[in-house]
């Protein structure tokens, strides 16, 4: 669906993005996750056309680069800030971005009214953006990205600064236009929710791909080892091992297992192991 | 083109929502073009556009009494007679313009028409209001005059005077010889003159030299005689029609407006930027040029809707009627494209919303100080009316009030018009083209 071939992107001397090749399969989402200053945000501008390569090829669904402004039309974007107009109403603005994508006049409004109903805005659509939550802006970005139903949606940290409620009614529309055939990238620095929503993840750091694989599959490869912690007759013991529950009858047959806990890698795990603990500005 | 029209209906939305913003483009310079209008058309009474002196009689004779007189008749000035330690104070603390003193022998002199010192008066002028002092001294030479004229008015009068100056001269042993014979020789031609003057029904002198021998019918008839008679018009191919001051106060009003319109739309392109919203404008499937021109498109809507909405104010409210439509046409749709122009380059001054807002203003206002937006530009000295040259806002005035009363020709509107649109475009290609499309 969208193909990145060694692209290449510098800002003077400080190279952004390091002959970076990847694929996104048609209908997946797609995780793309690095600290700050990693290259994600050049790469996503890249995918969508906000940014020229210095060298390498985008091309989205077949048609070409986004640059071309035709082949942006098969793109949503959210963008991680409000990309919203506070003194227009809810309908106002995804109305007025569903007119540049070209729609107009019965599709126009079927959109608009098919957007706001799915984020949950249908109630509220006439208010003034400038009353929404934090969350119901949120909500109101995505529907601004899906007004002109594109095939690819770009969502940059969309759950930033929502209540839980909001959180969990994004995670279910992006479930819900999987399903509809849609191809989601989805760049987060919320761990849980990459390992929660993505078929496959990419780690990237200092322009260049570090890992590329299934959730499990990163895991299961750079995740280390599982650790039990259990409280026995002899005492407190803490155990780093591939097989938890062989290592627990272990412990149960020979000193006598009290209580216990199990610590399996998670995606957090493999983020930090493959990017170092060192603090990013 | 119905995505720049999209661009245009949600910019104009956004101005009418914003009430600061609409108050700047649309009612400030109603304000300001009623304000000034108000001040110089004598809304309030007709006190008010008067030189406001007062007078030491310190001689207080008959011709002291009569040159007063003259002066309060004028209906340029008011004046009030009063001691001198009043008329200083006055003057002192702003209450009055100046104040005039008739020294003792002031009566004496102004007698002794031919002969003798002038007639002296001392003028304390206020130092802030130099302008109006020129005025004055006109008002005050031609207050002297009156006296010749009231006594060529009435031949009998003064053919009794010239004897009385002549019966003077002989008298005095204060002139010189010389002099002496000169007004020995002038006096007697002088009274010939004098009663030879034709007369109308009244005995008083009547009709210009001329008239009465039928050497020029044409000419108009002559009240009275007059040293010298001074018609004043306004410069305007229609001198018939009265040029309101709201003439001049509704072009700088409206500049103030398009002023504001042009802050605010550039402002409005940072604001986009910081907001994020030009990425999402961005990424929809229009061209750059496109996000560009919708923003242009409703810069130039506004303010043609802002300057066509206070020209019909003034056309029916304030009776400023447009000597051609069609050149004010002209002008408002230059001065729009010149400011949208400048709107494009305000934009890229600033990174953030707050410096491209005091940075923008800080040009436009300069603008207008130059340009004769605040004051016009005819008390500016003369280096800063040259300097004025290079101000859009000066160039801009000058338009509408060609097309509104001076009555400029299509060629002579060319010049400002052209002006606006070239500094328009090269703002706008400049513009663009520093234009940072991301943070």
């Amino acid at each position: 669906m969208i193909n990145l071939s060694r692209l290449r992107k510098t800002f003077g001397a400080i190279v952004a993005v390091d002959e970076l090749t990847l694929e996104i399969h048609r209908g997946e989402v797609f995780g793309l996750l690095g600290p700050n200053g990693a290259g994600k945000t050049t790469t996503v501008n890249m995918a969508v056309g906000l940014l020229k390569p210095d060298s390498g090829i985008v091309e989205v669904d077949g048609l070409g680069s986004p640059e071309n402004a035709a082949v942006r039309r098969s793109i949503g974007v959210a963008p991680q800030e409000m990309a919203i107009y506070d003194e227009m109403s809810g309908q106002e603005n995804v109305s007025f971005f569903g007119r540049l994508q070209g729609l107009a006049g019965r599709k126009l409004a079927e959109r608009v009214a098919w957007s706001l109903e799915f984020v949950g805005l249908a109630d509220r659509r006439r208010d003034r953006a400038r009353t929404y939550s934090g969350g119901m802006r949120r909500r109101l970005n995505l529907a601004i990205a899906l007004v002109h139903d594109p095939a690819v949606l770009l969502l940059d940290e969309p759950t930033v600064g929502v209540d839980p409620q909001s959180r969990n009614a994004i995670f279910e529309k992006i479930t819900s236009l999987q399903e509809r055939g849609r191809t989601i990238v989805y760049t987060t620095h919320y761990m849980e929710e990459a390992q929660r929503l993505c078929d496959r993840v990419c780690i990237i750091d200092h322009g260049r791909i570090l890992a590329l694989d299934t959730v499990e599959a990163l895991i299961a490869r750079h995740g280390g080892k599982s650790v039990v912690r259990a409280q026995t007759a002899k005492g407190e013991t803490r155990i780093e091992t591939d097989d938890p529950v062989t290592e627990l009858k272990r412990l149960q047959e020979t000193g006598g297992l009290e209580h216990f806990s199990v610590d399996r890698p998670d995606l957090e795990q493999v983020f930090l192991n493959l990017t170092g603990r060192r603090l990013r500005d | 083109m119905s995505a720049i029209l999209a661009l245009v209906v949600k910019d104009l939305r956004l101005l009418l929502r914003d009430k600061a913003g609409f108050i700047f483009a649309f009612v400030f310079p109603l304000v300001y073009a009623i304000f000034f209008g108000a001040i110089f058309s004598n809304v309030g009474g007709e006190a008010t556009s008067k030189l406001r002196v007062a007078v030491v009689d310190e001689d207080g004779s008959e011709e002291s009494r009569s040159f007063v007189e003259s002066l309060t008749k004028t209906s340029q000035v008011e004046a009030v007679t009063t001691s001198r330690e009043e008329a200083v104070e006055s003057v002192r603390h702003g209450r009055r313009l100046a104040y005039i003193t008739l020294p003792k022998g002031f009566g004496a002199r102004r007698d002794g028409m031919f002969w003798g010192d002038p007639p002296n008066v001392a003028v304390g002028i206020d130092p802030s209001r130099q302008a109006e002092a020129a005025m004055l001294q006109g008002i005050l030479i031609r207050c002297s005059f009156e006296r010749m004229q009231d006594m060529f008015q009435r031949p009998e009068v003064m053919a009794g005077r010239v004897d009385e100056w002549m019966k003077r001269v002989q008298a005095a042993d204060d002139i010189s010889p010389a002099w002496r014979a000169a007004l020995e020789l002038f006096f007697p031609a002088f009274k010939s003159f004098v009663q030879n003057i034709p007369r109308d029904e009244s005995g008083n002198a009547a009709s210009q030299p001329g008239t009465a021998t039928g050497r020029a019918q044409s000419s108009p008839a002559r009240s009275s005689w007059q040293p010298v008679a001074i018609d004043v018009e306004p410069v305007a191919p229609q001198a018939s029609v009265k040029i309101s001051s709201y003439a001049w106060s509704f072009p700088q009003g409206i500049i103030w407006g398009v002023i504001g319109c042009a802050a605010a739309f550039g402002i409005s392109l940072v604001v986009e930027r910081t907001n994020g919203t030009l990425v999402r404008l961005r990424t929809a499937p229009i061209a750059r040029w496109q996000i560009l021109a919708g923003k242009a498109g409703a810069c130039f809507v506004t303010t043609v809707c802002m300057t066509t909405a206070l020209l019909l104010l003034a056309a029916f409210v304030f009776n400023v009627r447009p000597q051609s439509v069609w050149l004010l046409v002209m002008a408002v749709v230059s001065v729009a494209l010149g400011f949208v122009g400048i709107m494009m380059l305000l934009s890229v001054l600033g990174k953030t919303e707050q410096s491209a807002g005091g940075i923008g203003w800080a040009v436009l206002l300069v603008m207008a100080m130059l340009g004769g937006g605040m004051v016009p530009r005819i008390f500016m000295p003369s280096w800063m009316q040259m300097v004025s040259h290079i101000s859009p806002v000066k160039w801009a005035i000058h338009a509408m009030e060609g097309a509104l009363w001076r009555g400029f020709s299509p060629a002579e509107m060319a010049v400002p018009c052209a002006v606006l649109i070239g500094v328009g475009l090269a703002c706008f290609a400049l513009g663009v083209r520093a234009f940072r499309w991301s943070n």
